[in-house]
């Protein structure tokens, strides 16, 4: 039985924001989510503001309460999470599990981000990390993971960036990606490498953009229309073993099977998926992680047509990560954005059919060949 | 063996590689060792992640092979040279899987599975544009490209 339940979602698309303010862009989202669900702002009991840059970028740290008293929400307990990629989804996961503990009867999420200007640089780790002093940057990690899945399971590069050519397709239905215009698999190709073997339409772009969910408690999801239950929500951390298995994805697969076991499902029973797709291999991994298919199976899984929409197991029709954008603290609470329209039948022309479960998940931070951070969360209709 | 060793640049972090005299003329790579674990860790950590016990600084190890490799492309960090080479490396005194570079100069010859053995070159700079030293794996002779 769900714990809790989604009552409202919000999000602007996401792309270049030149003029806009964090705070411009979080309260906007929230703004959306709190119409969307029908609810003042002052029925919020507790606030969850997701983001990865601001406090490097512009010394904005503790910027949640400025975005939460932008539509006038203040007095409650608010937290700023930074958790990487999983920014969003951790904030998620924080504001679910104080409803499910029957804290508050009504959390909100936003997570915004504001990263599209020259001082960003490249993405890694930190510089206290000593694999970044060896230059590690966050395409490098995955790079190394494509190098040995190829090696492991005989397929070539270009087979792999298939992913970003069936991520764009699917973004042409999506008013909020960045990048809605097709890509031939010559131009994804063609693109500057990175990172050997990934090119740069094979990773992720940077993006301004927010997103906003609000949760509420089983007894309040009751008497609002639309609501969308949540049957799991999961945050796992790196397991960091050596050896580490950099194709078979420990902490990948410990995260997805422990939101299957609390959800009481399995992977058969998911009818549409947003995953981390911050490169294209990643997606890859991410099937067999998530048991869509078996290891090694994962390029097979893409050319049989599963995972586009109109397969039996759509993944990322929003677009993901490759087109949609990566504003880092907004993705994680945008996937949940997407898993909540598509099970309200709400997705448009990008409609899955009959979408009852949908998953989402993400991942986030480099450390000792692993994942610093993974979150899978279930919901339902 | 090859290494540069310049009494005037500083290693880019402390107790990561050996410093000269080297036996053998071999650097190697330093790591923590738990007695009572009886396991290695690299790098080394402040406490045993295992048993939360004390923690001795020991060579782990100074050749190995790839297990895997990339090569990164764009502008680098701390003034590294462009492009060059990283991988993971499992090393055969300790069979840890690690973390390094490669000698810049080799890698368009990067292969899984390839010997290697650890080097120290003077790569990237500091905050102050000073030259550092970093360790960097160099490939074995016999997996060097001859016909070339």
């Amino acid at each position: 039985m769900a714990l809790a339940s989604v009552i409202g979602v919000g999000i602007i698309p996401f792309g270049k924001h030149r003029e806009k303010t964090i705070i411009d862009m979080g309260a906007k989202a929230g703004y959306l989510a709190l119409k969307d669900a029908g609810i003042d702002p002052s029925k919020i009991e507790a606030g969850f503001f997701a983001n990865g840059l601001a406090g490097r970028l512009f010394g904005d740290n503790t910027i949640g309460q400025n975005v939460f008293w932008e539509l006038g929400i203040n007095k409650i307990p608010i937290v700023n999470v930074e958790n990487a990629c999983t920014s969003g989804s951790s904030a998620f996961y924080l504001a679910y599990n104080m409803v499910a503990a029957n804290q508050v009867e009504i959390a909100m999420v936003i997570g915004a981000e504001k990263m599209c200007v020259p001082e960003l640089g490249l993405i890694n780790s930190g510089e206290t990390e000593l694999d970044t002093q060896l230059g590690l940057i966050a395409p490098a990690s995955f790079a190394m993971r494509a190098i040995r899945y190829m090696n492991e399971f005989d397929c070539a590069p270009k087979q792999i960036a298939q992913i970003a050519v069936k991520n764009r397709n699917h973004a042409q239905l999506n008013p909020h990606a960045q990048f809605q215009v097709p890509i031939s698999l010559d131009e994804v190709m063609n693109s500057p490498m990175i990172a050997d073997p990934l090119t740069r339409f094979q990773c992720c772009p940077i993006a301004d953009g927010a997103a906003a969910v609000i949760i509420c408690s089983k007894n309040i999801a009751k008497q609002i229309s639309r609501s969308v239950n949540i049957d799991s929500a999961v945050l796992c951390t790196g397991g960091y073993g050596n050896n580490q298995d950099m194709v078979l994805w420990e902490t990948d697969t410990r995260g997805c099977n422990l939101a299957y076991e609390k959800a009481g499902i399995g992977p058969k029973d998911i009818d549409v998926i947003e995953c981390h797709d911050a490169f294209t291999i990643s997606e890859i991994l991410h099937y067999e992680a998530l048991g869509l298919c078996e290891p090694g199976q994962g390029i097979r899984f893409l050319e049989e047509g599963h995972s586009q929409l109109g397969g039996k197991k759509p993944v990322n029709v929003s677009g993901g990560l490759l087109s949609r954008g990566h504003p880092v603290g907004a993705t994680g609470v945008a996937q949940i954005y997407e898993i909540v329209t598509q099970l309200r039948n709400e997705g448009g022309p990008r409609q899955v059919k009959d979408a009852k479960v949908g998953l989402a998940h993400c991942m986030g931070g480099d450390k000792s060949g692993d994942t610093k951070s993974c979150t899978v969360a279930i919901l339902s209709v | 063996m090859d290494f540069e060793t310049d009494n005037e640049i500083l290693p880019f972090a402390k107790n990561i590689f050996t410093q000269p005299p080297y036996k053998n003329n071999q650097p190697s790579l330093l790591g923590g060792f738990c007695s009572d674990c009886n396991d290695y860790f690299f790098p080394e950590p402040g406490y045993c992640p295992e048993c939360l016990g004390k923690i001795q600084n020991r060579p782990i190890g100074s050749k190995g092979t790839i297990y895997s490799f990339t090569v990164v492309r764009t502008p680098t960090l701390f003034g590294l040279p462009s492009p060059y080479g990283i991988g993971y490396i499992d090393l055969m005194e300790t069979g840890l899987r690690v973390f390094g570079m490669f000698d810049p100069k080799e890698i368009g010859q990067l292969k899984i599975g390839a010997k290697v053995v650890l080097s120290v070159k003077s790569l990237g700079k500091d905050r102050h544009g000073s030259p550092r030293l970093r360790p960097c794996f160099t490939l074995e002779p016999d997996n060097l490209n001859r016909s070339i």
